[in-house]
């Protein structure tokens, strides 16, 4: 029992002790964590990562450049920049910089992702049950990435409101979300919406839809509705113009505000990015169709495991796809899934992301990205896009991060040598120019086997939990 | 390009689909046959590498490696210049064969009723057809040691390889351990844990002690059976245990925690059992008793997240931990059917970025599971008499950018006839509409 409390937070904490306490206090809901507490620079730090191997993700890689960072964002990139007075300097001498990684497709700060009890709940919000404290996103940062798609499940065919936030671990919560994201929401089609992959608790009525026909008829039932509460609106906007410029008129009544219908008519209105999970070709072949009947676009169709099946369909809607790099055979719906997915799609012309939909693969999205490369030829670039610039551009952020470019957030992974090579992993990572994870300072295993080395030992005889 | 040498000269093979002129892939085992990898690097593992050297492959074995090595006549050249040849590399944990697709039940022989089966051998249930195996060695996974999951005694485990027509021509050692787990405070024991577990309320420390006592009751029955002359009525579950109980082949447990390797510990003491672990995410903590009593740790999968409060690389750096130690280490992808088989270089990998010197890990993946699964003098490196079970390559095989050119089992050259590989050509050939 006693080498059990070796992971308990005091002596954790005592391991960083040296490190200075979070500036920000974090919510009153919680005791804040010691264990992670990071020394997050202040905002606006005058940064220069020097003489470093630069992959842009939107120009080519250059050799032994410079990126400045000035209030946050990337003030110049390249070689031979002089390094202006004041700035602090991170060496970047034998180390490989890349855009901070984008995971199109996460549930890693939300305390719950499914609300169940119907098939639309496009009501619900991410943002209202966004956490801080998800010890997830802490060790996606360790990992490179810096911004996250934080999505609903799959239990319903439209799930509810996603979240883009960027992990600013350590500050308050309303710190993570990400401002100039455009507002999202979650689909879901096929396997997990029928809820037959999963045993029916007894003396529950089965929930509609059951097939893809209902997933279909429901998504046209939604937007039919949309498109009458839309005209309500507008009739009573209209009513309202006209009474303004005769008031003899009964003042108009406003239709009844209802939170469901507002986001669908928001999609119409091109205001909300659709965000699909989907496997099969014919459910994904729907979707677009639906789509295009009602004149909107989907983002992004999530998971789309089938879609090297029909990358051309997906190109031409104009819709991004964001999928696992080689993940399959866990469902019946996976059961096509193949590794070349992403860059056969790539290759006809899809905006191709790769996403973790995991606290685990999140840490090593560049192993993942990397595939591309292996299955189907992928040039690096555009691996690398895969889980930056591309997943940005699904996500509507692509004009903000996403790329090592002038004028955008500085969210920057560090590492020790090409991230896509074996032995290499993330030693810094920056978000709007300020490092909020630095391997240097962070709680790794060998500081904690020093720090079991170096502590007194009061009793060694003890044995384990048998 | 591969080229047949015939006394009338050399006719190359027309290569057009990637290596479309190969041996189905269920070929039988150690059908005459006769390679020769020419001008190639070869990687041993055990041993210096080899620069422009050849590796004769004839009747299933490896016939001779090394610099100067001739081609003999009849033998399909195989020009390696620019390439690497590694030995096939061995999954120490899946359940390869064992499940098709993860939602479906139907495909599913994964786990039995009940907490002790030791008496259920895992090869009876290995499905050759399974697509999950061309798949696997298309990334150079020439075996795997697959076992079932779930309960407290999961019956043996197999050392497969993957390729064959019948489970037991794909048995490269049947009944290769005897697979267990150990109890673990409030939750299960090792994979799948254990049903009606100990997390439903309840004191969670008295069910962890009540489920030891059983497992040691268990096996002290066990070995009383095994002990006595000829046992009438015979219990052939206890019977099943008699080798493990002779110490003749090693226990896998499937374990995470230092108290459940402490357990662990104890146990092998009290009945003398050669001991392996696997999963072992704290064995880090025991690093020097793991290395002093010479207990090999098959570490994995990486590809998890850390316990509760550990450090983020816990996972990660746990495997160079050990290593440094002294002691010996293999991977396991502990593939369920999620495809992940075919990443064990890259769980390896991973091991590399955070402490684990890189040619131990290639021996991680090569001959140090063949040393613990006790078939090295057959496979896990490349050296003359051992089996062909090789991979060519065009770089290291842990690196992800990485392709794998050629696999050879038991001296068969595997066809490219994977699921994935057939999907991509029929659905890149789509005409665009």
């Amino acid at each position: 029992m006693m080498r059990t409390a070796l992971f308990a937070l005091p002596l954790a904490a005592g391991v960083l002790a040296a490190q200075t306490p979070v500036q920000a206090d974090t919510s009153d809901r919680r005791p804040a964590m010691p264990v992670l507490k990071v020394d997050i620079p202040p905002a606006g730090t005058l940064v220069a990562i020097t003489n470093a191997t630069i992959l842009t993700a939107s120009h080519g890689t250059i050799e032994n450049g410079t990126v400045i960072i000035r209030n946050g964002k990337i003030a110049s990139v390249g070689t031979g920049l002089a390094v202006p007075a004041g700035a602090q300097v991170i060496d970047g001498k034998g180390k490989f910089i890349m855009p901070g990684i984008i995971d199109a497709h996460s549930h890693s700060a939300a305390e719950s992702i499914n609300e169940g009890s119907r098939s639309n709940t496009a009501m619900v919000r991410i943002e209202d049950v966004l956490r801080e404290d998800a010890i997830g996103l802490y060790r996606s940062l360790a990992g490179g990435v810096t911004t996250l798609n934080v999505l609903h499940g799959s239990a319903n065919t439209v799930g509810g409101q996603n979240a883009v936030v960027k992990l600013r671990w350590g500050l308050p919560v309303d710190s993570l979300l990400f401002a100039g994201a455009p507002p999202g929401i979650k689909f879901a089609l096929g396997e997990n919406v029928r809820q037959t992959n999963v045993p029916q608790t007894p003396g529950r009525t089965p929930r509609y839809p059951r097939t893809r026909m209902g997933q279909e008829e429901l998504l046209r039932e939604v937007f039919t509705r949309a498109r009458e509460y839309q005209a309500e609106w507008k009739a009573y906007a209209d009513a309202t113009t006209q009474r303004r410029k005769d008031a003899k008129l009964a003042e108009p009544i406003p239709p009844r505000r209802d939170l469901q219908l507002d986001a669908m008519v928001e999609i119409l209105e091109g205001k909300r990015l659709v965000h699909a999970h989907s496997y099969r070709s014919d459910e994904i072949l729907m979707l677009l169709k639906v789509a295009k009947d009602f004149n909107f676009r989907i983002a992004s169709l999530q998971h789309v495991l089938e879609g090297y099946k029909i990358a051309d369909e997906i190109a031409a809607a104009g819709s991004g796809a964001s999928t696992f790099a080689d993940n399959w055979a866990y469902k019946l719906e996976a059961f096509d899934a193949i590794p070349f997915n992403a860059a056969l799609m790539a290759e006809r012309g899809v905006k191709v992301s790769i996403n973790s939909d995991s606290d685990e693969r999140a840490r090593r999205l560049y192993q993942e990205a990397a595939k591309a490369m292996k299955y189907g030829g992928a040039s690096e670039e555009e691996a690398i896009r895969m889980i930056t610039l591309n997943a940005a551009w699904q996500l509507g952020v692509d004009k903000l991060t996403g790329s090592i470019d002038v004028g955008k957030d500085a969210d920057i992974a560090i590492f020790n040598g090409h991230p896509f090579a074996p032995a290499s992993r993330v030693e810094m990572t920056l978000i709007d120019g300020r490092v909020f994870f630095d391997r240097n300072k962070a709680p790794t295993l060998d500081a904690l086997i020093e720090a079991i080395k170096r502590r007194p030992r009061a009793n060694t005889t003890s044995g384990g939990d048998r | 390009m591969i080229r047949r040498i015939i006394p009338a000269g050399l006719v190359t093979l027309a290569l057009g689909a990637p290596l479309a002129a190969q041996a189905p892939s269920a070929q039988p085992p150690n059908r005459p046959s006769a390679y020769a990898i020419t001008n190639t690097t070869i990687v041993p593992v055990v041993g210096a590498r080899v620069v422009n050297g050849t590796v004769v492959i004839r009747n299933g074995r490896i016939e001779a490696a090394g610099a100067g090595v001739a081609t003999p006549a009849g033998a399909t050249v195989i020009d390696g210049r620019g390439l690497f040849v590694y030995p096939g590399l061995i999954d120490s944990g899946d359940r390869m064969g064992l499940t098709e697709i993860g939602s479906v039940p139907g495909g599913q022989d994964t786990q039995e009723l009940g907490q002790y089966n030791p008496q259920n051998d895992v090869i009876t249930a290995v499905n050759p057809s399974s697509v999950h195996i061309p798949v696997t060695r298309a990334n150079g996974v020439t075996s795997a040691i697959t076992s079932a999951q779930g309960g407290m005694i999961q019956g043996t485990a197999a050392l497969i390889d993957l390729a064959g027509w019948t489970p037991d021509e794909m048995a490269a050692k049947s009944r290769v351990a005897m697979v267990m787990s150990y109890p673990r405070i409030g939750g299960g024991g090792g994979r799948g844990g254990f049903r009606g577990g100990q997390g439903q309320g309840g004191d969670a420390a008295a069910t962890q002690n009540r489920q030891v006592q059983e497992l040691y009751d268990y096996l002290r029955n066990a070995k009383a059976y095994n002990d006595r002359a000829n046992p009438v009525p015979q219990n052939l579950a206890f019977a099943a245990l008699g080798p493990a109980l002779r110490g003749e082949v090693p226990v896998i447990f499937d374990v995470q925690t230092e108290g459940q390797i402490r357990g662990v510990l104890a146990l092998a003491d009290t009945f003398k059992l050669k001991v392996v672990l696997r999963g072992a995410t704290q064995a880090w903590m025991l690093a020097d008793t793991l290395a002093a009593r010479k207990i090999p740790v098959v570490v994995g999968p990486l590809t998890a997240v850390p316990d509760g409060d550990a450090p983020y690389d816990a996972v990660y750096a746990n495997p160079g931990v050990l290593a440094k130690a002294g002691v010996q280490i293999a991977f396991q992808t502990n593939d369920g059917g999620e495809g992940d088989a075919r990443n064990l270089p890259y769980n390896a990998a991973l091991a590399t970025a955070y402490g684990l010197d890189p040619e131990e890990a290639l021996r991680a993946v090569t001959i140090n599971p063949a040393r613990i699964w006790g078939v090295a003098d057959r496979i896990g490196s490349i050296e003359p008499g051992k089996v062909a079970n090789l991979f060519v390559t065009n770089g290291d095989p842990l690196d992800v950018r990485t392709q794998v050119k050629h696999v050879f089992i038991r001296g068969q050259l595997m066809q490219w006839d994977d699921r994935h590989t057939q999907e991509y050509q029929k659905w890149r050939a789509r005409p665009r509409p």
